[in-house]
């Protein structure tokens, strides 16, 4: 979660900041903290969740995704989430695209606009930094830009893929990738930390 | 009395939360690939990497625990294309896996140590 009170608990990036407290006595208690405060959010966001798309440069079949989301068979309303057209009233920041440079400070500007709690999500490899690298025309990434909380992989992610990642961004299904080695053949290993 | 009440008493649950059983529309989609570590050596792998369009491959020379290769895969970076799975039938296959939402970056970034070059 990366409201305002939440900027050290979890996301990546520059925009994250510092973190509190640098002592060491200090840093279980922030921790404790910090996992309070994601429980306390995850129970508001419970039932009811109003999420922003945001494209930064996509190739718009990450869009057609997220729509179908929407669409009966999917059909995310039944849990409780829904699409809003104004960042104001937005609790998930749902970005597509590689964050091309012309419109990081729009991307910024949106994620300032919404009220905290809030939670960014990348979707797409493009916005997880896979198909452009950085250079003259791309940040090469939402992650340079935002603080991402939950990061969702495809090419595109489909529908069910991003239904998992909004349940995980909710704290409402547990994280399965961390625990995958994509070695053939081989057991689910622990989940880190 | 309300008549969505009496309705929903006599028809119960009607909708489902996210799958509890596999989707069967799932079956169908790429996913991103699994590594049979055994049957890839480094050069193999180094195919793979000049392979791979989306920089989600590479190769890390004397990483691994025993001084061996280690193949680093980024499976957020993967577009799950199959160029790889064309490249090497059989030691490189789908996964299988599309429920990929991660809360850390690092979480994505799987070291898969390869098999020692035969001499």
């Amino acid at each position: 979660m990366s409201g305002n009170d939440m900027a050290a608990s979890g996301g990546a990036g520059p925009a994250t900041g510092p973190a509190l407290g640098g002592r060491a006595g200090e840093a279980g208690q922030e921790q404790r903290v910090a996992a309070e405060l994601r429980a306390r959010v995850a129970r508001q966001f419970g039932r009811s969740l109003h999420i922003r798309t945001l494209d930064t440069g996509s190739c718009a079949v990450c869009e057609q995704e997220i729509r179908l989301l929407a669409a009966p068979h999917y059909d995310l309303h039944r849990l409780g989430f829904f699409f809003t057209p104004a960042p104001r009233h937005a609790d998930l920041l749902m970005v597509t695209g590689p964050m091309i440079r012309a419109f990081g400070v729009a991307a910024r500007k949106t994620f300032d606009a919404m009220p905290g709690p809030k939670i960014v999500v990348a979707t797409g490899a493009c916005a997880l930094g896979g198909v452009y690298p950085a250079d003259a025309f791309t940040h090469g990434g939402v992650g340079e830009v935002l603080p991402v909380d939950v990061w969702i992989p495809g090419c595109p992610p489909s529908p069910l893929a991003l239904l998992q990642g909004l349940l995980v961004a909710v704290d409402r299904l547990a994280e399965k990738v961390a625990g995958l080695t994509f070695i053939a053949g081989a057991q689910p290993g622990e989940v880190p930390e | 009395m309300p008549m969505w009440f009496a309705r929903g008493l006599r028809r119960g649950i009607v909708t489902t939360r996210y799958p509890a059983r596999p989707e069967p529309s799932a079956a169908g989609l790429p996913t991103p690939p699994a590594f049979d570590a055994q049957r890839i050596d480094a050069a193999l792998a180094d195919r793979l990497c000049e392979l791979c369009p989306s920089r989600a491959l590479r190769l890390v020379k004397g990483d691994g625990e025993a001084g061996g290769d280690v193949l680093v895969f980024d499976v957020g970076a993967c577009t799950a294309c199959g160029r790889c799975q064309e490249a090497a039938p059989g030691a490189v296959t789908a996964s299988g896996e599309f429920e990929l939402a991660a809360t850390a970056r690092g979480h994505l970034v799987k070291r898969i140590p390869l098999a020692e070059a035969r001499p």
